[in-house]
């Protein structure tokens, strides 16, 4: 039987380093744009925010609370019920990052939608029945069709954005296209282990690359010390 | 009107009370800000309410409003806060 989690194939420190540049990266980002945030209380920076903080929560319950309770020796959780562990871990990493991934789309997406707040509930609920269908089927098809559909269903709505936008040489559009790849291609990684064995070093630099560099970015504009 | 919209208004509002010495009666502010009194008194409330002003009184004793440190600091920051909006076009 398979192990519930991803944690052999590059070994669980390199999972642990890129979850961890990554919970860091998100936070930075959180944190230094807190003084834009609150001297403008502007909506789609409050959204922007959330996304990397929901990002922050993700990558801990995909790999850093494996680390935590293995650092400070608490095996028993673990020996007592890796199964449920594993789950819920896949469970909270799917929804956060899906979520995260809503908060971003939303955060470029709001002033079309006029604002309507109830959209982010119903994104929750969108994000709570990926979750469920991917821990509950953990059928690679029907995840990777789920997937592909959202994927391009965000990718779209990014090009309209782009599209209308004033901006027409704008790097964030590609950064953006990117980082969604990405997530779709590190949440299969955690649930298909196997699928993108190979190329799992590759998915980490490119990732960790993306963020470091919207990190970058976000706190040069944000003019954070 | 978009949120992008009230920034400058909010920005202009606080230029004019800088400009002014930091220190303005609220009907000269009410004709420069080029509002409705009902917007502007809903502006007003919301600065008030954000501490970007404070009212008090000069030595005349008449009502004045003048800008706060988070104010000036809104100020300050106002060219970051746009940049950072058109830049990840939020």
């Amino acid at each position: 039987m398979s192990p519930p989690l991803n944690f052999v194939a590059l070994g669980f420190g390199a999972e642990i380093i890129y979850s961890f540049v990554i919970i860091v990266c998100s936070l930075m980002i959180y944190f230094g744009t807190r003084e834009v945030y609150e001297l403008s209380s502007y909506k789609g920076i409050k959204y922007f925010r959330q996304a990397f903080l929901f990002f922050a929560i993700a990558y801990f319950f995909r790999s850093f609370i494996k680390f935590v309770l293995s650092y400070f020796n608490i095996r028993e959780i673990l020996d007592f019920a890796p199964m449920l562990i594993g789950e819920l871990s896949l469970f909270l990493f799917i929804y956060f990052s899906s979520m995260a991934m809503f908060y971003l789309l939303y955060s470029v997406m709001w002033k079309k939608w006029n604002g309507n707040s109830k959209k982010i509930y119903l994104f929750h609920l969108l994000a709570l029945v990926i979750s469920i269908v991917s821990v509950l089927l953990r059928n690679s098809y029907v995840y990777l069709i789920l997937n592909l559909l959202l994927l391009i269903f965000i990718i779209f709505s990014f090009y309209i954005v782009h599209k209308d936008s004033k901006k027409k040489k704008n790097n964030l559009y590609a950064t953006y296209v990117l980082l969604f790849i990405f997530w779709v291609l590190n949440v299969i990684d955690i649930l298909l282990p196997d699928f993108l064995q190979n190329t799992q070093l590759f998915i980490y630099l490119i990732s960790s690359g993306i963020f470091l560099a919207i990190l970058y970015k976000t706190l040069k504009k944000a003019g954070s010390d | 009107m978009t949120k992008r919209a009230k920034l400058e208004i909010v920005k202009d509002m606080l230029l004019t009370i800088k400009d002014e010495s930091n220190s303005i009666k609220s009907t000269p502010l009410l004709r420069k800000s080029n509002l409705s009194s009902m917007r502007f008194k809903g502006y007003l409330s919301e600065l008030i309410e954000k501490s970007f002003v404070k009212e008090g009184t000069n030595k005349k004793g008449e009502k004045i409003i003048s800008l706060t440190d988070r104010g000036f600091k809104f100020l300050e920051k106002y060219k970051t806060i746009i940049d950072f909006i058109e830049e990840f076009e939020l």
